[in-house]
């Protein structure tokens, strides 16, 4: 028996092992060493030449690199709070909801149903500054009679991007945190009520400590797929005006397919890895802590 | 009497803030999908006019007869793209959430070497973004000949979803006690019993909802679609979309009445798997 034990998750975690090394690890190992190639799309030969940590250094002594990295940290910073809050504040409201609960729910995950290319061709559309809803809104409002170039200027740009964003991924947090709160045993709360707690200490004690490791799983997912960001962009604006909204994803994109610069794009790819495995990393020590507080058993 | 009054006024008053936030909400929520539907049966003369016509005049479905008429009618296949989409989403939803639920289990319910590290390594294989990911799966794929094939959609996408799907199904499976499964083993159940009797149905919200979110993600996955596949062999409709835009102007209605395709299904089979999601998971079982 002894000896059976440790056996049996190995053999339930076989079959993914065995896909993602076979799909993941191995085109990842292939993409680092071809990191350390002046490796170009249309010279083939090229791959099989070691240039050391030549892209690398290129890259760090690049300022457009520094700047899309700035940018994209600072969207994934502004995007990922809010979507934090709207989603908290969407779950508690269709959660007291009375009646019609189903619907809400189905109506809340609709932007998850949007693909990020289409939310990208959606919002372009929307923000468009000649026919774009927005402006036709404004402009019929009275608010103003330009035509707001959404889409030209930088600043404007990002606002836009943001927005598209977080209403793209508020849903996953609604969604993650309303199943924490149905998930939640209803005595604590009761028992808070009866010991005289407000309804502010109820929530700030009782309620938020359960729903934080709900909230940290979906903080999580959002960090494995903040690259989604990079179709939403890619449409919107494709990194312009001159650059201005050039996240790190569209510019390896870039470097990747328009430049045919593989080797490059591949130093970069491991540096937005590496930011991508920071967030993780971040967020699952956080989600591990608040599982403690509630006592969950690891 | 004067406190009972105002304290029902108070109450009164938030349930309608509570109403007017709610509605709010979901209007900022559906906005946009239903500009989208809207635009889709307005002539594009109408969606370009300024100043803007707000009150649509003349609705017609000539953007869906285009699309649906094939190639050369200003039509794109369609129907070969939703069958690709329908096939590789489906396949790699089933395969993600049962290599997902063996996962999760075993997570949840043994103690093992490396356990924490194993998890936290599972999931950084899904940190690499999408466009860092395909050229060396185009390498790899082009060398295995499985290019342009259901298959290599398929195996990419499982790979995309396992990490996810065991995360998701290993979080509801630790919401369930322990105690359930072992009191079922005393009772008489063995273990596979124990699991498929009491801790999958109360684990069955949970799955459901990796379920969506696997199938939703195979279905709007356009980074590895857009390189992985080539032709109506295996193009899904987010590579489809882009038909649209193969010259300078972008054919707003056109895309729009392809967004609705798209999401019409999503729409259908999320209300469909979405009442597991109703209920606690494990109030009333510990209770009692």
């Amino acid at each position: 028996m002894k000896g059976f034990k440790p056996s049996a998750p190995i053999l339930l975690l076989l079959p993914a092992f065995v896909v993602l090394a076979a799909v993941v690890l191995v085109p990842l190992l292939l993409s680092l060493y071809s990191s350390f190639t002046p490796f170009r799309l249309t010279r083939p030969e090229t791959f099989f030449v070691l240039i050391g940590f030549r892209n690398y250094v290129s890259i760090l002594s690049n300022l457009d690199f520094w700047y899309a990295f700035g940018r994209t940290v600072l969207l994934l910073t502004v995007a990922l709070n809010l979507e934090m809050l709207l989603g908290l504040g969407l779950a508690m409201l269709v959660e007291k909801a009375t009646r019609g609960q189903r619907i809400l729910r189905t109506l809340m995950m609709f932007p998850m149903m949007f693909s990020p290319i289409l939310v990208g061709f959606q919002f372009k559309f929307m923000f468009n500054d000649n026919i774009g809803l927005v402006n036709n809104a404004l402009q019929s409002l009275g608010i103003t009679q330009d035509a707001i170039p959404w889409l030209i200027e930088s600043h404007l740009a990002f606002i836009a991007i943001s927005i598209a964003e977080i209403w793209s991924s508020t849903s996953i947090f609604a969604i993650l945190i309303l199943a924490g709160l149905l998930a939640m045993p209803k005595e604590p709360i009761e028992a808070a009520r009866v010991d005289g707690c407000t309804p502010w200490q109820t929530f700030r004690y009782v309620t938020w400590p359960f729903v934080m490791p709900f909230a940290y799983i979906a903080m999580t997912i959002r960090s494995l797929d903040v690259a989604r960001a990079y179709d939403i962009v890619k449409i919107m604006t494709d990194g312009g005006p001159a650059g201005r909204t050039e996240l790190l994803w569209t510019l390896i994109g870039r470097t990747a397919y328009s430049d045919a610069r593989m080797g490059l794009a591949n130093a970069m790819a491991y540096f937005s890895i590496l930011l991508s495995i920071a967030f993780t990393v971040y967020f699952y020590n956080k989600l591990a802590a608040a599982r403690a507080q509630i006592g969950a058993e690891w | 009497m004067d406190e009972n009054a105002s304290a029902r006024l108070m109450r009164r008053a938030l349930t309608v803030a509570h109403r007017v936030g709610l509605f709010l909400a979901m209007l900022l929520i559906c906005m946009p999908g239903i500009w989208i539907v809207l635009s889709s049966l307005r002539p594009t003369v109408e969606i370009m006019a300024k100043p803007p016509v707000w009150i649509p005049q003349q609705l017609s479905f000539d953007a869906y007869v285009a699309m649906f008429s094939g190639i050369g009618k200003g039509g794109i296949p369609v129907l070969d793209y939703f069958r690709n989409s329908l096939i590789i989403s489906v396949t790699s939803t089933v395969i993600a959430v049962a290599i997902g639920m063996a996962g999760g289990y075993a997570f949840a319910r043994y103690r093992f070497r490396g356990k924490s590290g194993m998890f936290l390594g599972l999931m950084l294989t899904r940190t690499v973004p999408g466009i860092a990911m395909s050229l060396p799966l185009f390498f790899v794929y082009a060398r295995l000949g499985i290019i342009d094939t259901h298959f290599g959609m398929i195996l990419a996408y499982v790979a995309l979803n396992i990490p996810f799907t065991i995360w998701l199904i290993d979080g509801f499976f630790r919401q369930v006690p322990k105690d359930l499964a072992e009191a079922a083993q005393i009772d008489g159940c063995t273990r596979w019993q124990a699991f498929w009797q009491v801790e999958f149905p109360l684990a069955r919200p949970g799955i459901a909802s990796a379920g969506i979110f696997a199938f939703l993600t195979c279905w709007n996955e356009f980074a590895l679609a857009s390189q992985l596949t080539r032709s109506v062999n295996s193009k899904t409709l987010p590579v489809g979309l882009l038909d649209y835009t193969a010259e300078f102007t972008i054919d707003w209605r056109g895309m729009c009445a392809l967004a609705v395709v798209m999401i019409i299904p999503a729409l259908t089979l999320t209300y469909i798997v979405q009442k597991h999601l109703v209920g606690g998971l494990t109030s009333g079982a510990v209770k009692g």
